[in-house]
């Protein structure tokens, strides 16, 4: 599989908060779900891809190009979108849309139409009466006009409906088909599980793990102990409840033991609990 | 630079900056401190930079495929662009001024700045001014726009009223002729008011350019 993007030895430091060694690879028609609680570092990472903020070390390769000096020609080829259009709120959609395309090289003003059409886009309306849904789905008819061949999305199912989840989750497994990597991040674990090839997981600015969705749930299971019985030493992290506690075990670890798999929102949850036990 | 200039137009700008225009017309005001009007155009481009935030104009900028460096190239273009509007319009209103109205009595015992290149070459002076002190603040942060206007605003006047002075100082009252008259000082003057309005310019935009690279947005 050809490398879409590669990351590697990422960092950022802010005052409060670092971005430690991040690094990951995504490839073509994958979809990366990055995940990780509030303040993990997921925008953080992400604004530094596109160079929205300055990384203070690392590396990060496009299509096997370096992103310094090839800004201009990786810019066409990346769509990116922070949740909804979120910007010119009270100017019309086909006025926005006349001045992006005129950036674009590659813009298709034949798939732009079929988006509108498929994603039901009225272009006669301004971004501030758009749903949540249909600001997301604009800034996805813009990219796929563009060709984009990567997409990184912040977010783009926070505010979003069940139902208009699923649909842009259909819609991310349609674009991986014909070839579009997706990396987005999310803390609505449930979408992964949907949609996602691979897993990115950061904590605290670190990346805890990268891999793909099987192997990434392989490696936990979840155990459920009753109220009073000891937690097993190689716990990586508990959650208590009402009737006792839930561990979370490394797989290899959880041999002989009444153990099920677990799902990623628990991992993540388990995960996270791991700081308050150490 | 043909479509930032558009996106300009089309995305960012207010309409106040274009309304602002209007005020080249003070060129006519006899009695009155017309080096004003040059101000007002340049509160004009300021509510552009108020409404190019709230849009988040900076954001949409960013992400399309350009250099960084892009954003600020699409303010200083348009900033130029309004100020030589504006420019164009004072001169033409100016030159209206000095070869048909220049002998009347209004202008002849005006006791203000007459408009003559004189004052052309003030008002390209406090165009630099702007571009120096407003943009080049602004883009320190990408953001602030509030201080960065408000020192504007006292460089500025304090400008106006030296300009507004020059002609009362002993030996100076040629400075401000009504009428097409000492035409070869006239255009030095002009000329050297062009020559600071582009180092100014120049000044700034390479030091915004600099400052905006290493923001984080």
């Amino acid at each position: 599989m050809s490398e879409v993007l590669k990351v590697s030895g990422l960092e950022k430091r802010y005052p409060a908060f670092h971005l430690e060694n991040v690094g990951f690879t995504l490839e073509k028609g994958r979809i990366m779900g990055f995940i990780g609680r509030n303040g993990a570092g997921k925008t953080t990472t992400l604004k530094a891809l596109l160079s929205l903020i300055h990384p203070d070390g690392g590396q990060i390769r496009f299509f096997g190009m370096d992103y310094e000096g090839s800004e201009r020609q990786i810019r066409q080829r990346v769509g990116f979108a922070s949740g909804g259009v979120n910007y010119y709120p009270r100017k019309k959609l086909k006025d926005i849309t006349a001045v992006t395309k005129r950036f674009y090289d590659s813009w298709d003003e034949d798939a732009y139409r079929a988006c509108l059409k498929a994603f039901a886009l009225d272009e006669e309306k301004k971004p501030m009466e758009l749903s949540e849904g249909m600001k997301v789905k604009y800034n996805l008819a813009v990219a796929l006009s563009h060709k984009a061949e990567l997409l990184i999305l912040d977010e783009p199912t926070s505010g979003l409906d069940p139902v208009s989840r699923d649909e842009l989750l259909e819609i991310f497994l349609d674009l991986a088909k014909t070839g579009t990597a997706i990396l987005f991040s999310t803390h609505i674990t449930s979408d992964l599980e949907k949609c996602a090839d691979d897993i990115t997981y950061i904590k605290d600015g670190k990346i805890r793990e990268s891999s793909s969705l099987n192997d990434f749930l392989g490696a936990y299971r979840m155990l459920e102990i009753p109220s009073g019985v000891p937690v097993p030493e190689a716990a990586l992290g508990v959650s208590r409840s009402r009737s006792g506690a839930s561990v979370l075990l490394k797989a290899e670890d959880a041999a002989g033991l009444p153990a099920r798999s677990a799902d990623l929102e628990e991992i993540m949850i388990h995960l996270e609990k791991e700081k308050e036990e150490e | 630079m043909k479509n930032l200039l558009i996106k300009e137009f089309r995305l960012a700008a207010s309409p106040l900056s274009y309304f602002f225009l209007a005020f080249s017309l003070m060129v006519f005001i006899p009695g009155y401190p017309i080096l004003v009007g040059a101000f007002f155009i340049c509160l004009g481009i300021f509510y552009s930079f108020q409404s190019g935030r709230e849009q988040n104009d900076t954001v949409y900028t960013a992400l399309l495929p350009l250099p960084k460096r892009a954003f600020v190239q699409s303010k200083y273009i348009f900033t130029a662009a309004v100020e030589a509007a504006a420019f164009l319009l004072m001169t033409a209103f100016t030159l209206v001024r000095m070869f048909a109205l220049g002998s009347s009595e209004v202008y002849q015992t005006n006791p203000m700045m007459n408009a003559n290149l004189f004052f052309l070459a003030y008002v390209l002076i406090l165009f630099g001014l702007f571009n120096l002190i407003f943009l080049g603040g602004f883009f320190r942060t990408g953001y602030y726009f509030g201080k960065p206007f408000i020192v504007f605003t006292v460089a500025g006047f304090l400008w106006i009223v030296l300009a507004e002075a020059l002609h009362h100082f002993p030996g100076l009252a040629w400075l401000n002729t009504p009428a097409p008259e000492n035409m070869g000082r006239q255009l030095a003057a002009l000329a050297v008011g062009l020559v600071l309005f582009v180092l100014m310019t120049l000044l700034s935009y390479r030091g915004s350019v600099k400052k905006f690279e290493t923001i984080d947005l």
